[in-house]
């Protein structure tokens, strides 16, 4: 057990700390359509360049250090299909070319990047790695995500020997890292806000109404990094769903509070708090898609 | 960071774990039974005295006073271990976590003599004399007055939510020694006798199972001053590192978890269709207790590196706090008209539920220490 970073662990959080700073972050994603981003092709050519999508490159690998990298770009709105990439792409044993989506088998509808993914990972029994044959239609979602709508899905790409459970389990805790991610952005802004912003002739973060909501998201939050951050290191299914699950409540306390603490503000398209918060949305309903995070949390735990 | 536990952990535990299997087999009924009942307190003393002599009751003292050598993390173990069986230890894991340490830091050579030897072996208990009527969560504005009267002090005051008052042998007592002094001074720390003449203990029934708590009325009882722990007027720096010792606190999440186990197990055995909304209560309620064992692991991992204690502690409390709420909530689901049967879990884990947001640091207070240290909020 240790919690602290070690040398690795820092230079690879600093490198790609500098490299989100200069392509990532809210001013990036603004200038890409704000809520309705196209996907950032450049960020992710450059993440792959330096290394840092291929931190885990095989299904033996600890996916530790790429969990790190991937709440880092979560954090940094990073536009682009990292959280697939870095954690579950190790697990299908084929090389991915570019941008990829994921569906659970059947799901139709809007699904983030599958308008601009060159694969569409398939969780069914096999797993399948589609290549579209037509476009995928961009859905108009202002959730900070470029979506697509999948239809129809291809025939064939059937993995062999790649276990649904096991994607279905990174997968999850994928989502879960970049929900943590995306919470924490949320999070700082406001605590930066309500620390400056006077009313009262105080600061509206000294009264202890703010301080108890803003110290439980606080505390959901973290919760929800660690444990995420164990699934990932220790690749268990059990506890991808629990951090999952803590990753989902956590958001549901975390979005409403974190928009009242900002008032009026808080909801306005030019101020980027909505850029970090609507992305939640997309990530709890594919979280859900992969079956009740909380029931799957029960069942991997106990035989119900 | 990596999160796989050390060797010598991992064997440390399935020794222990094969202990308590022959110590307690199968559903030890003091797990249901709550910590800081008189049957609880009682059995510790046969439980402890057994774990003394295993090496186990205070692995972490010093060798000098019975200790063997043990790692922050395997104190951890041993803490969960024992939690999740209900806490055989009962009163006396406050004994061995923080009240012998402090006795070891500011106790004199006759003081170490004397008291820290039947807490390593087990057969002792005592009581914290800390809350009164009027000096709650509000610790500091504690007004029992304790007078220096030649080699002695007459203590004048009382007591109140004091668990084990009736059974402890000694109480870890907090005094006012200067009624003028700023209220964090003029606080001393007596170590003092139950047998006392002048104190007289009431029985205050608790909700919480079968607990009680106690009042401890002082009536010019003399305590030496041979037992007073620490400078004068300096004990309230005194008990706060003594609670600092234990930083994070008794691993709640560790019972709390246990609790839906044995839960679940139950409606098992009795083949009840469990509801995909109940389902979902008991994934949340074991993913909150998930993430408050990591966030005390993080604790314990500061305190291995020697760390100064910090705001992480109170972000592990709050999570622990609410793991228990949520598992009172998952066992009512499972279990439910059976919460109206005295001792169903759903009906204890909801108690104790409430306990766990007031024992030990109320929940709001925890609040405002993540507010302010963690978060950096401004004051008010």
């Amino acid at each position: 057990m240790d919690f602290a970073l070690n040398s690795d662990q820092q230079a690879v959080l600093e490198a790609v700390g500098t490299l989100l700073s200069r392509h990532a972050g809210p001013a990036r994603l603004q200038q890409l359509g704000g809520d309705e981003p196209d996907y950032d092709h450049d960020l992710e050519k450059r993440l792959l360049e330096a290394g840092f999508l291929d931190l885990a490159t095989t299904r033996s690998t600890c996916r530790l250090d790429a969990a790190l990298v991937l709440e880092a770009v979560s954090g940094a709105l990073g536009s682009c299909a990292a959280g697939w990439r870095l954690l579950v792409a190790p697990t299908l044993d084929t090389d991915l070319p570019g941008p990829v989506a994921l569906v659970p088998d059947g799901r139709r509808g809007p699904v983030r990047f599958a308008a601009d993914a060159d694969a569409i990972v398939v969780i069914g029994s096999p797993v399948r790695l589609v290549r579209p044959d037509r476009s995928i239609a961009r859905v108009r979602s202002r959730l900070g995500w470029p979506v697509g709508e999948v239809r129809e899905l291809p025939a064939g790409g059937d993995l062999d020997g790649v276990d649904p459970a096991e994607v279905r389990t990174w997968a999850r805790t994928a989502l879960a890292v970049e929900m943590v991610g995306a919470m924490q952005l949320a999070l700082d802004m406001t605590v930066r806000h309500v620390s400056d912003r006077r009313q009262f002739d105080r600061a509206i973060g000294s009264f202890q109404a703010v301080q108890h909501g803003l110290a439980e998201c606080s505390v959901a939050v973290e919760g929800a990094r660690w444990l995420a951050l164990e699934a990932a290191f220790t690749g268990s299914a059990a506890a991808a769903a629990a951090s999952l699950t803590h990753a989902v409540d956590a958001s549901r306390l975390v979005f409403g509070r974190v928009h009242q603490y900002h008032g009026a503000m808080g909801f306005t398209r030019e101020y980027d708090l909505h850029l970090a918060t609507m992305r939640l949305l997309a990530l709890r309903s594919e979280a859900e898609a992969l079956g009740s995070p909380a029931a799957a949390c029960a069942a991997e735990h106990w035989t119900i | 960071m990596e999160f796989d536990w050390a060797e010598e952990d991992v064997s440390y535990r399935s020794e222990l774990q094969a202990f308590l299997q022959d110590e307690l087999p199968g559903r030890w009924e003091g797990a249901t039974a709550v910590l800081g009942s008189a049957e609880n307190a009682e059995y510790s003393r046969r439980f402890a005295g057994l774990l003394a002599d295993e090496g186990w009751l205070t692995p972490h003292w010093p060798a000098e006073w019975g200790g063997t050598g043990a790692t922050p993390w395997m104190l951890a173990v041993l803490g969960e271990e024992l939690w999740s069986r209900g806490e055989p230890r009962g009163p006396q894991y406050m004994n061995v976590n923080w009240i012998g340490p402090s006795i070891m830091a500011h106790g004199t050579a006759e003081q170490c003599e004397r008291y820290l030897p039947p807490i390593a072996a087990g057969d002792v208990i005592w009581c914290q004399g800390f809350s009164e009527p009027e000096a709650g969560t509000d610790l500091a504005s504690l007004r029992t007055r304790a007078v220096p009267d030649g080699d002695h002090y007459v203590v004048n005051g009382s007591k109140i939510w004091t668990s084990y008052g009736d059974i402890a042998d000694h109480c870890y007592l907090l005094v006012r020694t200067d009624p003028g002094a700023e209220r964090h001074h003029g606080i001393s720390v007596l170590l003092m006798d139950m047998d006392s003449p002048g104190l007289e203990v009431r029985p205050i029934p608790g909700m919480v199972g079968e607990h009680s708590f106690t009042e401890l009325f002082l009536s010019d009882v003399r305590v030496p001053a041979a037992n007073r722990l620490g400078p004068e007027n300096e004990g309230w720096a005194v008990v706060r590192e003594a609670l600092s010792f234990e930083r994070v606190g008794a691993p709640r999440w560790a019972r709390a978890a246990y609790v839906l186990d044995e839960t679940l197990q139950w409606a098992r055995e009795l083949g009840r269709v469990i509801e995909e909304s109940t389902v979902e209560a008991v994934g949340r309620a074991k993913a909150a207790c998930e993430a408050a064992r990591m966030l005390c692991y993080r604790v314990i991992d500061e305190r291995a590196r020697d760390l100064p204690p910090s705001p992480h502690a109170n972000v592990a409390r709050v999570a622990m706090v609410q793991a228990e709420r949520l598992t009172a909530d998952a066992c009512a689901a499972l279990q439910g008209n059976e919460i109206m049967r005295y001792g169903s879990s759903s009906d204890l884990q909801t108690r104790k539920s409430l306990a766990a947001g007031v024992a030990a640091g109320t929940y709001e207070v925890q609040l405002n220490l993540v507010a302010r240290r963690h978060l950096g909020l401004p004051k008010s």
